[in-house]
């Protein structure tokens, strides 16, 4: 009883916050609605049994989501000083009856497949039986890497891809005005930096680890590690350049590559393609995904094509 | 009622709301946001539907979710650099086709 209270209560918050991120009078403040909305999510992840998103959620979805949605507002509010317009909607008579047949099409849609009887999903019956074999205790790290590792490859080609693309389009003013704090020299930030810096290394290191058997993995470490590159950037320790870094760079391909590489390893031996081979290939690979996640979030948040010592370093 | 199906009609009324969103914002960050709301009733209605497997959540759909977050914020980081380069170039983060001067005249 007491669960479907909180259950409930979740829901209306997840709700209330989709309103207010869609309707709020001023932009700033639903990039505020959207980043809790995201917490939200997070907590219904936790209560659907789901740890492993509740964090991915919390660090992917509010946290880098929401750093990047205030770059840009910040960028968009360095172009026109005078402040946003009123909020403008674009009337349309249809708005409301399209969102409710689309609402009540996922509604039935969902209701079909939980009222109906329920039949176990045969692929996630088949990890959970084969789990043993692979060495790894936590069945979501397997299914990324091992029973469907070309998603996984094609997913961080995507970021990969993203980042291309925001680059390809961004024209970033150098020194970029947006990026800097207004007084990053305070005694106070140094003090700040030497504990959380180190902190954030090691929980993403700690993520990385307890991937293999618990909740975590590269993608949640990968988005913690970038946390810290964020700090460092608002406080002017690391500046975005434009002059590419030849290490930075391959930081960025180290997933993909090794992907990649240990992908078309087993084929040598006469094996399938992405078998990878054994427990320490994914570690390696875990490691190297998670350097290129970070890597890659940082410099979507600096709209930049490389990093150099800020400063303030 | 269970709370998968609290979760279920939640993901309905998400998908709504993101919808209508999406229609009705100019502001392309608002549009954005629309956009992350429908995929996360998706994402949402994916996790709630799938039933324990052996007496363990199913390992595939969270999988498949947890591909969907990473993808969706990619997406999304595209789409902010999109929207600030059309805001250096013509000053404002709309479409603008709702105040194109009228023509009829």
């Amino acid at each position: 009883m007491i669960g479907l209270i909180l259950d409930a209560l979740i829901v209306i918050s997840l709700v209330g916050l989709a309103l207010q991120a869609i309707n709020a009078a001023s932009l700033f403040r639903a990039i505020l609605h959207f980043v809790v909305l995201g917490l939200a999510m997070s907590l219904a992840w936790a209560r659907l049994d789901a740890p492993d998103l509740a964090m991915a959620e919390a660090a992917i979805g509010a946290g880098v989501t929401g750093a990047l949605m205030m770059i840009a507002y910040r960028r968009l509010v360095e172009l026109k000083p005078e402040g946003e317009p009123a909020r403008t909607t674009q009337r349309s008579k249809l708005a409301l009856p399209i969102a409710v047949a689309s609402g009540l099409l996922v509604g039935m849609i969902g209701l079909a497949a939980s009222l109906t009887e329920h039949r176990p999903g045969l692929a996630g019956l088949a990890v959970l039986e084969t789990m043993d074999a692979t060495g790894l205790g936590n069945p979501i790290t397997g299914v990324l890497l091992i029973f469907r590792g070309f998603d996984t490859l094609l997913e961080i080609t995507v970021l990969l891809a993203a980042l291309l693309g925001a680059q390809a389009v961004t024209q970033r003013p150098d020194p970029d005005p947006s990026l800097t704090t207004q007084d990053p020299t305070t005694p106070l930030v140094g003090a700040l930096l030497a504990i959380v810096v180190p902190l954030t290394v090691l929980v993403s290191v700690h993520l990385l680890k307890a991937g293999s058997s618990d909740t975590g993995g590269a993608f949640q470490a990968g988005a913690v590690l970038a946390a810290s590159g964020v700090l460092l950037i608002l406080t002017g320790r690391v500046e975005a350049s434009d002059r590419p870094v030849v290490l930075l760079n391959l930081g960025l391909v180290a997933g993909l590559v090794s992907f990649i590489l240990l992908g078309l390893a087993p084929l040598l031996q006469g094996g399938t393609l992405l078998a990878l081979p054994g427990i320490g290939a994914i570690y390696f690979l875990e490691s190297a995904m998670t350097l290129s996640i970070a890597l890659t979030l940082v410099l979507l948040f600096a709209g930049a094509t490389g990093l150099k010592r800020g400063r303030h370093g | 009622m269970d709370s998968s199906t609290l979760y279920v009609l939640a993901a309905a009324v998400l998908f709504g709301v993101g919808v209508y969103g999406l229609i009705v914002s100019a502001h392309l960050m608002r549009k954005l946001f629309a956009v992350n709301i429908m995929g996360s009733a998706i994402f949402l209605l994916l996790v709630a539907t799938a039933g324990p497997v052996a007496g363990h959540p199913d390992p595939v759909p969270q999988a498949l979710v947890l591909t969907g977050i990473v993808i969706a914020v990619s997406a999304t980081a595209f789409g902010l650099a999109l929207m600030v380069r059309l805001g250096q170039e013509t000053g404002r983060a709309t479409l603008g086709i709702q105040d194109e001067p009228e023509n009829d005249d």
